[in-house]
């Protein structure tokens, strides 16, 4: 336990007026607690959620913003900008269990020094009362010293992916969506350039971080050359040099991820869930949600996106056939985006809490809707060592062998569809079929699958939150074009990403003539038409 | 399970239906070999062969009872077990009102009938089996979940001494899947009538 000597307040102070207030504070020798760590910015609105974030994952106990009072700001809307952060980060926090109180703005005015220490002290006290964050210090990257010498690593790595089996046919570029869409990017131009010692110039690191580890290339390699692997693990070497690949949204994913690391954090995760599900703490089924509400509460601010809806309706169609499933408060995330950002060490640090975890829960069953999180549990675990005793399955193999031996019926729905595959599914775990299985026996007005569908099929765009820019979306642009193509005005979905990077692009205020349609996750699209017949 | 009240108070009359090549004799048989050796009841079984067996409509009576059974012929049956529309057409009139209808529910698609019926996809979920020719034994699954006409232990090891060797288990496989259907049909009906017809989408 930290004594309260230890918290740590870290305190973003506007340059503007309320830095003024800390100054007379200052100059009048007033007891300011030590435990406040001043940082003077120029505006509060410029402390996006990922620097408030980054604060406790770089062991913060609580993180105040001061600034104007909204419509004295200097730049305008920056007071407003910090309250929503304020807001969204508060929700995070709370998610994980850490309490959203520890997070606060507050306005003062350059004369009101008194009212800001007394707003420091009342927060040092509750601060104090909340005791220390469960969030550990993620330790720097350069503390990350090398076990084994980095060319011996490489040559192991390209050893185990056999990069020499390359026959340099170039298949993989011809399937490489990146590639198609005019980004000077070669996977195979990696494997040559890693081979010959060019691991670190600038153009094969800024390739490695832009691979979307899709595996189309995997799909076509006539060598079975794991592309997804392979750049995992020199992402993995990267970040041991101290280079940070390319994180979108200011890492603000990432730190939380790396947050769930932490040993003692209790997440509180399924604050949400509606009354009307039914679940069982005994029961012997966990159903496992995922990232989603963190998803909303982040993405919300742009994108009307509501995966943890998809997670509601999985449970409701559990219900349906009879299954009351257990549920994690303190569930974590899977550790699948850190694992494909090349941070091994807070993977496997993840893994092994969850393993731990969950073997101890007494289940024989995970059921989960994610196909990163099914992924990540039912292959990728095992293959890090990390055993599981009990079984992962995918939701829809659950429906599709209660739907086969039930009366159930379709309502018939008046919508054209199309399907946009999930490459951890359809590709990576080779499970094409199983949506499909589901989507035949839905009853819409037509189907009709995209030109690149099932194994073949474009990815959204993104995977892992990395290496996000203008060729995501041009690869996103061309995949909702193949939406168009089909005439659907329903895009169904299988991962809570998709439906997040699609809609990203589909809101690009720079790309206006972006085809828009609405989407809904397949999982919800059964749950809103299922009936006993 | 339905029984007559006035007349003869324990027995069951039945009629399966369907067009030559569907194992329709068959079914009739299994369930009464299973009433009479399986159950220890009486039962009789006509069987309408001819030009029938070989496309058009064809049946099978079944007649199960505690007592000795006079009269073999079922003039209105209480369970009516129809796998093609011209059995259905042909039978459908006789059904008491009071009796149950098991339909295959693609070969036969009504939505109403002058009794209270439920459908299965036998014949798709036999295709799926991997094997048409056992839409019958599955369409026994479902009538026995529905009525319990026979008991289940009856039906099965009937099931396994008819049908040819080799082929048991795949058809024991088969009723399950038609009980199961049965069950699931009947759970549905009570959450439709306690008004809970589908998922709780939110
Ligand atoms: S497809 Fe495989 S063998 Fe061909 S160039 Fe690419 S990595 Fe090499
Ligand atoms: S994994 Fe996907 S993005 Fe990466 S090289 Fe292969 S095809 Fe291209
Ligand atoms: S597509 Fe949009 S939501 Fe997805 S990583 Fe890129 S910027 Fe973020």
């Amino acid at each position: 336990m930290k004594h309260s000597s230890q918290t740590k307040i870290i305190l973003f102070l506007c340059n503007w007026g309320a830095h003024a207030a800390y100054q007379t504070l200052q100059d009048e020798l007033r007891a300011i607690p030590d435990q406040v760590h001043m940082i003077r910015i120029p505006c509060t609105g410029r402390i996006d959620r990922a620097l408030l974030l980054k604060a406790f994952a770089m062991g913060a106990d609580g993180v105040a913003l001061v600034g104007c009072d909204p419509g004295t700001c200097r730049y305008g809307a920056g007071t407003t900008a910090a309250q929503r952060n304020t807001t969204d980060t508060g929700k995070i926090l709370e998610l994980l269990g850490l309490g959203k109180e520890r997070v606060r703005f507050a306005t003062v005015l350059p004369e009101e020094s008194e009212q800001l220490l007394a707003f420091l002290h009342s927060f040092l006290d509750d601060l104090v009362r909340l005791g220390p964050s469960t969030i550990q210090q993620q330790p720097a990257v350069a503390e990350l010293e090398l076990a084994v010498d980095s060319d011996q690593r490489l040559q192991q790595i390209i050893a185990a992916h056999d990069i020499h089996a390359c026959q340099d046919c170039g298949k993989c570029s011809s399937a490489c969506p990146l590639a198609l869409i005019g980004k000077p990017f070669s996977a195979r131009g990696i494997a040559t350039a890693v081979i010959n010692g060019e691991l670190h110039q600038e153009s094969v690191r800024e390739n490695v971080w832009s691979c979307l580890t899709c595996g189309l290339c995997y799909e076509r390699c006539p060598s079975a050359v794991n592309f997804p692997a392979f750049i995992q693990e020199l992402r993995h070497l990267y970040r041991q040099k101290q280079s940070q690949g390319d994180e979108s949204h200011g890492g603000f994913l990432h730190s939380l991820m790396r947050s769930m690391a932490s040993a003692e954090l209790k997440p509180k995760r399924w604050q949400n869930l509606p009354e009307k599900l039914r679940i069982d703490q005994e029961s012997t089924t966990l159903f496992y949600g995922g990232c989603a509400p963190y998803y909303d509460i982040f993405f919300g601010k742009h994108l009307d996106v509501q995966t943890e809806k998809i997670l509601f309706d999985a449970i409701g169609l559990l219900n349906f056939f009879d299954v009351f499933p257990r549920l994690l408060d303190d569930e974590r995330c899977c550790g699948h985006d850190l694992l494909c950002a090349g941070d091994k060490d807070h993977f496997q640090k993840i893994a092994a809490l969850n393993g731990e975890r969950l073997n101890n829960l007494g289940i024989t069953t995970m059921i989960t809707s994610c196909p990163e999180c099914y992924q990540t549990f039912k292959s990728t675990y095992p293959a890090q060592g990390i055993e599981l005793n009990f079984e992962v399955v995918h939701l829809y193999d659950f429906l599709e062998q209660e739907i086969d031996r039930s009366a159930v019926r379709f309502t018939p729905l008046d919508r054209r569809l199309t399907f946009q595959d999930s490459c951890r599914l359809a590709r990576l775990e080779n499970r094409a079929e199983l949506p499909r299985q589901l989507l035949n026996r839905l009853q819409p007005a037509s189907y009709e699958e995209m030109q690149d569908s099932g194994r073949a099929a474009i990815c959204c765009g993104n995977s892992g939150w990395i290496g996000c820019d203008t060729y995501s979306k041009a690869m996103q642009v061309k995949r909702l074009e193949q939406v168009r193509a089909t005439k659907a005005d329903l895009l169904i979905t299988a991962c809570p990403k998709c439906q997040i990077h699609l809609k990203c692009a589909m809101e690009d205020p720079f790309r206006l003539d972006t085809p828009s349609v609405e989407m809904l996750d397949l999982t919800s699209v059964i749950a809103q038409t299922i009936s006993w017949k | 399970m339905p029984t007559l009240e006035n007349d003869h108070p324990t027995q069951t009359e039945i009629i399966v239906t369907g067009f030559g090549g569907q194992g329709i004799i068959l079914a009739g048989k299994i369930l009464g070999m299973s009433a009479s050796l399986g159950d220890h009841k009486e039962s009789t079984l006509v069987q309408a062969y001819g030009p029938e067996s070989r496309g058009g409509a064809c049946n099978a009576q079944v007649i199960i009872a505690d007592r000795p059974i006079h009269y073999p012929y079922v003039q209105t049956p209480i369970i009516l077990i129809a796998m093609s529309q011209a059995g259905y057409d042909k039978f459908s009139g006789q059904v008491r009102k009071d009796g149950t209808l098991l339909i295959d529910q693609d070969l036969v698609p009504i939505s109403e009938a002058p009794c209270p019926f439920y459908g299965i996809p036998a014949t798709r979920m036999a295709e799926k089996l991997g094997n048409k020719m056992m839409a019958n034994i599955i369409m026994l699954g479902f009538t026995t979940a529905i009525t319990q006409v026979v008991s289940i232990p009856a039906a099965k090891k009937t099931i396994s001494q008819s049908v040819p060797k080799g082929t048991e288990e795949r058809n024991i496989q088969a009723f399950s899947k038609g009980y199961d259907y049965g069950l699931s049909t009947l759970k549905g009906q009570e959450r439709r009538a306690a008004g809970q017809p589908g998922a709780i989408a939110q």
